[in-house]
């Protein structure tokens, strides 16, 4: 081999895979700011604008999709990270898991898509799912309208029950292997010196398995809030999600609304890779105090 | 110490129970409210999935060809990806890590929505092949992160003996990196199955209601449906992800049984 073949081969390697990132993601991203600025040729759209930002941040409907999709997301994140952490924590210090392979039970939710998801949470919490019909048993209620609405609700309590259902399970396959390893290693230590299992997994596992958790929680916050099915099947039609929002000036009939579509998905992706920068700054932070492995 | 096998087995039931309550769902009749228990059991749901004239065994086996189209294709391009990350150093290797990584940040619905008219102009929505190529770009960053951690794991050191013995490049994948890394492609490649096969609405976008799978059928039931055949639908789902991973497991061990 050469030296230059040599010099070039990793990015041979890398081609194909770049072809896909450009040809598509990529260029779809590009796409999405170019029409959001109302470079639209295919409907005589030519002449670049700020007109579709001014008349979207002039809209009270965005502003309150924007907060509605942004608490959705960081409510249900926060939690499925809180339950995920603590089954991770539970498993590694009852050593269920290892003993029993039934607990893999608890993954099954990962595979499930969010069509199912959605739809098994109205069977269980809606006014006239399972849960309503036990307090009617237990005399809570007179009838389902006394139930505590959980679903199209405005406090997005069923959208929520759907992420966490679908986001704690993960956070814990991706949080328990390394919990194991590390805790293989420090416990037994630090239990010799006469620490307790909570001290040892709040002083010594937590920190050193917080970048795998912030990374968790960051691809649960932004799928959450990019995502369709769930708000649009278990949400309130007013405020609707972001990506629920955009996607009806996307297919309205009228082609001159695309640009509208285009400004909230631009929002929807700046929110998204804000996040990803703060995990990036987050991880070079616990770098440089060495608390990383 | 009992608290904790206390809550594990709450959590774990807690987490489980929608599921069994979906099997139960998919096996009962009518279940008016208030009544805890369904007046009667039915195989409706099931009737009406295997029913021939509901096309829906053909729609499932037509969407597990699809997903594991999918699957070989981000895996034959993740690998390459992931073996330049862990062995080579060259310009730009940082910048293209992020790019990499990026799909599992940036909302696949917008970026769909972005590329959507280029689909068009191009002639490939409403087709198998678009459909496949917009699958890919979800599973990217799960493919080639999980195949770099395995090689940065493990080295190549393997694989320069078997090159300074005489091996080609291709010898060295077919018979050394490939089987070492075997069961990691078994775990990457079931995740990147998973993604493609619970896709709704980047298929529905580009597939523009011509490119049906099983995913798409199930929202329809969802947003108005009957609940007992929606829960035998997700009742097949699920058993046929499960069944296709088990069964992808079983395949490589008696594969490569001699190897490892």
């Amino acid at each position: 081999m050469n030296k230059k073949y040599k010099l070039i081969f990793p990015y041979l390697l890398l081609l194909p895979v770049l072809l896909f990132i450009f040809g598509i993601f990529i260029f779809g991203i590009v796409n999405i700011f170019l029409q959001s600025f109302g470079y639209f040729p295919a409907v005589g759209l030519k002449l670049f604008s700020l007109r579709y930002y001014k008349e979207i941040l002039k809209d009270p409907n965005f502003f309150y999709s924007l907060k509605f999709s942004l608490y959705i997301s960081f409510i249900s994140s926060l939690l499925s990270v809180i339950l995920g952490v603590l089954l991770a924590y539970l498993f590694l210090s009852t050593y269920l898991n290892d003993k029993a392979k039934f607990y893999n039970i608890y993954k099954i939710s990962v595979i499930v898509p969010h069509t199912i998801a959605a739809f098994l949470v109205f069977t269980i919490f809606s006014q006239s799912g399972f849960l309503s019909r036990i307090f009617f048993r237990l005399g809570f209620i007179n009838n389902m309208v006394e139930f505590y609405p959980m679903t199209f609700d405005t406090k997005g309590i069923g959208v929520i029950l759907a992420y966490v259902w679908k986001g704690a399970p993960f956070i814990t396959l991706i949080t328990y292997d390394i919990l194991k390893k590390l805790s293989d290693t420090y416990s037994k230590v630090a239990l010799n010196l006469g620490a307790n299992n909570f001290q040892v997994f709040w002083y010594i596992l937590f920190p050193l398995v917080l970048p795998t958790i912030s990374l968790g929680f960051i691809i649960l916050f932004t799928f959450s809030f990019g995502a369709y099915e769930i708000p649009y099947l278990l949400g309130p039609s007013k405020p609707k999600a972001l990506p629920v929002l955009a996607y009806i000036y996307y297919k309205s009939v009228n082609l001159k609304d695309r640009p509208y579509s285009m400004v909230i998905n631009v929002f929807i992706i700046l929110f998204s890779l804000v996040l990803a920068f703060l995990y990036i700054l987050l991880n070079k932070i616990i770098k440089k105090h060495g608390i990383d492995r | 110490m009992n608290i904790n096998k206390i809550l594990v087995r709450i959590i774990a039931l807690l987490l489980f129970f929608p599921i069994l309550f979906m099997v139960f769902l998919s096996l009962s009749g009518a279940w008016p409210w208030p009544f805890l228990m369904p007046k009667s059991i039915s195989l409706r749901g099931y009737l009406y999935v295997f029913n021939p004239s509901t096309k829906i065994l053909k729609i499932l086996i037509n969407s597990i060809l699809l997903s594991l189209i999918v699957t070989f294709i981000t895996i034959a391009i993740s690998l390459p990806a992931a073996n330049a990350l862990a062995f080579y150093d060259f310009k730009g290797k940082n910048i293209i890590k992020v790019l990499l990584f990026l799909p599992l940040i940036v909302p696949m619905i917008a970026v769909t929505m972005g590329i959507h008219l280029i689909f068009i102009r191009l002639g490939i929505v409403n087709t198998y092949l678009g459909v496949i190529l917009i699958h890919v770009i979800p599973g990217i960053p799960y493919g080639v992160k999980i195949l770099l951690n395995v090689f940065e794991l493990k080295g190549n050191k393997i694989e320069l003996q078997a090159k300074i013995l005489g091996a080609s490049t291709w010898q060295v994948l077919r018979y050394i990196t490939i089987p070492i890394i075997m069961p990691t492609l078994v775990v990457a490649g079931s995740v990147i199955y998973i993604i493609s096969f619970t896709q709704y609405f980047i298929t529905f976008l580009i597939g523009g209601g011509k490119i049906i799978t099983y995913s798409i059928i199930l929202f329809p039931f969802a947003e108005s449906g009957d609940r007992t055949i929606l829960s035998a639908l997700s009742v097949i789902f699920v058993i046929s992800v499960l069944a296709i991973i088990y069964l992808s497991e079983k395949l490589v061990k008696k594969i490569y049984k001699n190897y490892i």
